[in-house]
């Protein structure tokens, strides 16, 4: 089996799990879109807000649901030994960390589909950009969000009080992406064309640093679980 | 009874702390325009700087434990992250008291406070996560996860600050110090007394946290 063969074989696994049972993304989108409009009467309801506090009113919702799904992630693998029978099968650990990140964007993207037209629909009047300006500062955050979260995860579910220590490990590790990102959707909610563009290369960065950082040392993590 | 190499630095540092204070105050000339709140710049920076070693520290210890698996890396880590952050606690404490003074805030998200902040941040849910798992072997590996991940975060850190605006001054860049001789004179003073002062701290909290594990060896030992 080569490695991406074996990492999608894990991901397929994840999705059918998901698809059959649906535990994680209904709660996602769900949790993410009562944030939404938490945060849509905790301004006054129905008031015009600008673009930058709109587009951080979009990234707490969008971090809030996905820590939700990212507890179970990894979670679920505990349940009946199923950490150690995956280590000790034929696989690289690395694979593991991989599928597990991919499954969580996934699911991030996916919650997003309905949260992101929530959110214009909240908070649209006076955003000059519409939905095409997020998505990418969105991606972006989701595979960041899913490569130091997925790292964090095996970390945190190896713990007794995972619910509560995922979420204090990984938000302090995320504020610069939080920054970043809410400057790139910021300019682009004001309808500036390439504004923000100058936040989308460090957030790459956190990306492959935290993918490479999460593939080596997701197995040691992982082999305490 | 401790061992002499600590017993001396512990002098060394009970006699230069001191004596840095007292050149801040008497040899160190007035600044111009701040006036004597600029005083608290010099522990202010030496602070900052041993703060980062200890986070350096940390995250070469993690690598280290998680290559070697020996429990004394795992003990330094923790001690040099546990210093880190009381350190970084006081420079952010002393970095108020300067801003509300001089930019009239106790707080701005300039690059270099958001740095700090974010730092602080990630390394006191290093703490927490030390206490919430109380398997060693477990503990030590999930904790030098972090510490790695944690020192990872700090030039994306620094980049994403720039996106704010700083008004932080910049005393010492690559070609001039802008400093009066005295001023260097004490700041280099606090700078060792400082890390004098950080190098006791670190041994006495290792041997510390040593024996600690080794009284709960001899426990389980015992309960066998």
């Amino acid at each position: 089996m080569t490695t991406l063969n074996q990492i999608g074989f894990l991901v397929r696994k994840d999705l059918r799990i998901e698809l059959r049972k649906r535990e994680s993304l209904i709660s996602m989108a769900f949790f993410g879109v009562l944030v939404l409009v938490t945060l849509s009467i905790a301004v006054g309801g129905g008031r015009r807000v600008p673009p930058e506090t709109g587009a951080g009113i979009l990234w707490v919702a969008a971090l809030f649901s996905g820590v939700l799904g990212l507890g179970r992630v990894f979670a679920r693998e505990r349940e009946n030994g199923c950490v150690a029978a995956l280590l000790v099968s034929p696989m690289n650990p690395g694979s593991l960390y991989a599928a597990k990140a991919l499954v969580n964007l996934t699911l991030m993207v996916a919650s997003q589909i309905v949260l992101v037209p929530v959110f214009f629909a909240l908070f649209g009047q006076g955003l000059a950009g519409g939905l095409a300006a997020v998505v990418l500062p969105l991606l972006l955050l989701d595979v960041a969000f899913s490569s130091a979260g997925t790292l964090l995860s095996a970390v945190a579910a190896g713990t007794r009080r995972n619910e509560v220590l995922l979420p204090i490990l990984l938000f302090p590790l995320l504020l610069p992406v939080v920054v970043l990102g809410v400057k790139a959707s910021g300019a682009a909610l004001q309808g500036k064309a390439g504004g923000g563009l100058g936040a989308v290369e460090p957030l790459a960065a956190f990306c492959v640093i935290y993918s490479v950082a999460g593939y080596f040392l997701f197995p040691f993590a992982a082999r305490e679980v | 009874m401790m061992p002499r190499l600590s017993l001396t630095l512990s002098i060394l540092a009970a006699l230069l702390v001191p004596a840095a204070a007292a050149a801040v105050f008497f040899h160190a000339p007035v600044e111009q325009t701040m006036g004597v709140v600029q005083k608290i710049f010099y522990f202010h920076l030496a602070l900052a700087l041993s703060a980062f070693l200890s986070f350096a520290v940390a995250c070469v210890s993690g690598i280290l434990y998680l290559l070697r698996r020996e429990r004394r890396f795992d003990v330094a880590g923790a001690a040099s992250v546990e210093i880190g952050v009381v350190f970084t606690t006081l420079v952010l404490i002393t970095g108020s008291l300067w801003g509300r003074s001089i930019w009239n805030t106790w707080w701005t998200w300039d690059p270099r406070l958001t740095t700090s902040l974010i730092l602080w941040l990630i390394y006191a849910s290093y703490l927490i996560l030390r206490s919430a798992v109380e398997e060693e072997g477990r503990r030590a590996t999930f904790c030098a996860v972090i510490a790695v991940a944690g020192f990872l975060d700090v030039p994306i850190v620094f980049l994403s600050a720039r996106m704010f605006r700083s008004i932080h001054p910049t005393i010492i860049t690559s070609d001039s110090v802008g400093l009066e001789p005295p001023m260097v004179r004490t700041l280099l003073l606090c700078l060792v007394a400082f890390l004098v002062l950080w190098a006791v701290l670190f041994r006495l909290r290792c041997s510390l946290l040593r024996n600690e594990a080794r009284v709960r060896d001899l426990q389980f030992e015992l309960e066998r």
